[in-house]
């Protein structure tokens, strides 16, 4: 059945355009615990959709992706409302890291270059596992063993900052200027490199501010709620690139291909699926890498066209 | 939609027939309206030296499809064109889509990768453009006179660049211009020849790829005798997204601000949905 997509302009089988939505969700959030975008974005692009377009309506189906998703988490009680809250808050000093990103070059980059930045966004930012299960051993802090008593992690200097904030769901008790302040880098680190930051900032929750990885999880699928929502507003408000029937599309292929990834995980110890995760993203990585050194086909292609008045 | 288009063809042609044998010529047909002013080349409308009279006796055409709409089952559209000429003489059939700046990039190994390093804008620039005759186009093309008929190379040969550049590096980002738009089926190569049956009945199918830009195309029918035009009718086609699609697209380029908030609704909605759905499964 094909189906015309009325912003990226073309026509598409139905089940070709879901097929990315539904190999990257039951790939990413059923077998892996990841949100698939790494794989869905790249293959949009190569079944023609336009880059610009392929990655905003992706962003419009990571959105229903992590809201299913923090469902389950915050049920699970994994959600530290009070630490994604005060994050958000430093996130949003990005706007000087937006100013900062004119002065770069921009205009001529390859479209690749921004995909290669939404590989590593999403490969690292949905890492750890929906559930968390097994995903523990990758993350945890080595000094656990020597802990000193009575207190759950080691203190630092840090610890002795100003503005000190109670966030019950992650057992800590720290300055808020230290989330405020991580949201503030990654904001700024997003905008300049268009990542979504989540690889800097899922390492930062579990080692800087020594959350429990569960709750790392949790939170981070809270962030990337608002960071996909916000992209996809401000996608569709500058650029008009969201294209609604594809994200449909995306979303209903990922309801239905995340049970089949989940009884794929089901068969297999967490280890093999790890090691298939990180095999998918090298290979994806591998084929983006070739992209860019391959002699391309064509030299020439052409950019958005402006009908003069 | 073939036969349905040659019984439209016998239609016209008895309805002509007809209409000589009466008198009156066909004033009312729509296929004989002057040239219109939207969709034309940017030297304006016809040069003087083409008799393009709405009641040319000479040529009338018509097509199977008077607008492409692009509806959500939209997979691209063959349109066919007909119409009867008086013998002798050869048809030439011009189709161009409406003109707009077109940028143009190359890439280059910069560092042992391929980066969009060079760039150049190209003004008037036809959306779309094919061109079919009943003979050989450059037998045809090398006798007509005038340069009225250009063919693809000779129409993108005077598109302006909107930035000047040296002359053999123009020609090159044209080329790769002509190379992009032909992959994606909008310049293309080769629409079927234009039949001639009986010696007056010619017909010509219209190929359009799904991936068809919006506005008014300019299709033009050229009567040539020995070289020279001497009867030329023009007929708009619009070409637009209409229903569901139409108020998607129209609601994402005037509406980015609340079509967005749709957008993360809708998906927030639907994956909710979707969430609670597979958890009871």
């Amino acid at each position: 059945v094909e189906i015309y997509l009325p912003v990226a302009e073309l026509s598409m089988n139905v089940f070709r355009a879901a097929g990315p939505g539904r190999s990257g969700r039951s790939a990413g959030s059923g077998m892996f615990g990841v949100g698939g975008g790494f794989l869905a974005t790249p293959m949009l692009i190569f079944v023609g959709i336009p880059p610009a377009v392929a990655v905003a309506s992706q962003a419009n189906q990571v959105v229903a992706n992590s809201i299913s998703s923090l469902q389950v988490q915050w049920r699970r009680g994994n959600v530290d409302l009070r630490m994604g809250l005060v994050l958000l808050a430093g996130r949003h000093a990005r706007i000087v890291g937006r100013r900062l990103a004119v002065h770069l070059p921009e205009a001529d980059r390859p479209d690749r270059f921004r995909h290669c930045g939404a590989l590593c966004r999403d490969a690292v930012d949905h890492w750890p596992a929906d559930d968390g299960r097994e995903s523990q051993h990758l993350f945890q802090a080595p000094t656990q063993s020597r802990r000193p008593r009575g207190k759950l992690h080691t203190h630092y200097l840090v610890h002795r900052l100003p503005l000190k904030l109670r966030f019950y769901k992650s057992k800590l008790y720290i300055s808020a200027l230290l989330p405020i302040g991580l949201g503030f880098i990654i904001g700024v680190l997003s905008a300049i490199l268009g990542v979504g930051g989540g690889f800097v900032l899922v390492p930062a929750m579990i080692y800087l501010l020594g959350m429990p990885t569960a709750v790392v999880i949790g939170t981070s699928n809270f962030q990337i709620l608002f960071v996909a929502a916000n992209v996809t507003f401000l996608q569709a408000a500058t650029n008009g690139t969201v294209d609604v029937v594809l994200a449909l599309l995306l979303i209903l292929g990922g309801v239905v291909g995340a049970p089949i990834g989940a009884r794929l995980a089901a068969k297999l110890p967490g280890v093999a699926l790890r090691a298939l995760m990180s095999l998918l993203i090298l290979l994806v990585a591998a084929e983006l890498l070739t992209e860019l050194l391959r002699t391309p086909s064509s030299l020439y292609s052409l950019g958005a066209r402006e009908v003069l008045p | 939609v073939r036969s349905l288009g040659l019984l439209a063809c016998l239609a016209v042609l008895l309805g002509a027939t007809g209409a000589w044998a009466q008198g009156p010529r066909l004033e009312s047909a729509p296929s004989l309206l002057p040239a219109p002013s939207i969709g034309a080349p940017p030297d304006g409308a016809v040069p003087p030296s083409v008799p393009n009279e709405p009641t040319t006796p000479d040529l009338i055409m018509d097509l199977s499809l008077a607008r492409v709409s692009i509806t959500s089952a939209f997979q691209g559209e063959s349109i066919l064109l007909f119409g009867m000429f008086d013998p002798p003489g050869e048809i030439v059939v011009v189709v161009a889509g409406p003109p707009a700046r077109e940028t143009v990039m190359r890439k280059q190994r910069f560092m042992g990768i391929w980066l969009n390093t060079g760039r150049q804008a190209f003004d008037d620039v036809p959306a779309y453009y094919a061109i079919a005759a009943s003979q050989p186009l450059q037998r045809l093309l090398a006798r007509s006179a005038g340069g009225e008929i250009l063919s693809l190379e000779d129409r993108l040969a005077s598109l302006k660049p909107a930035t000047p550049r040296d002359a053999a590096e123009l020609a090159r980002f044209r080329a790769g211009l002509v190379e992009v738009k032909r992959r994606e089926g909008l310049y293309p190569a080769a629409i079927g020849q234009v039949t001639v049956q009986a010696g007056r009945l010619f017909r010509v199918d219209l190929p359009f790829p799904s991936r068809l830009p919006e506005g008014v195309y300019d299709i033009r029918v050229y009567l040539l005798r020995e070289g020279k035009i001497v009867a030329a009718v023009s007929r708009p086609l619009p070409v637009g997204k209409v229903g569901f699609s139409a108020q998607l697209a129209g609601w994402s380029a005037h509406e980015g601000a609340l079509y967005g908030v749709g957008a993360v609704l809708m998906a927030l909605l639907v994956g909710w949905l979707g969430g609670a759905v597979m958890r009871r499964l």
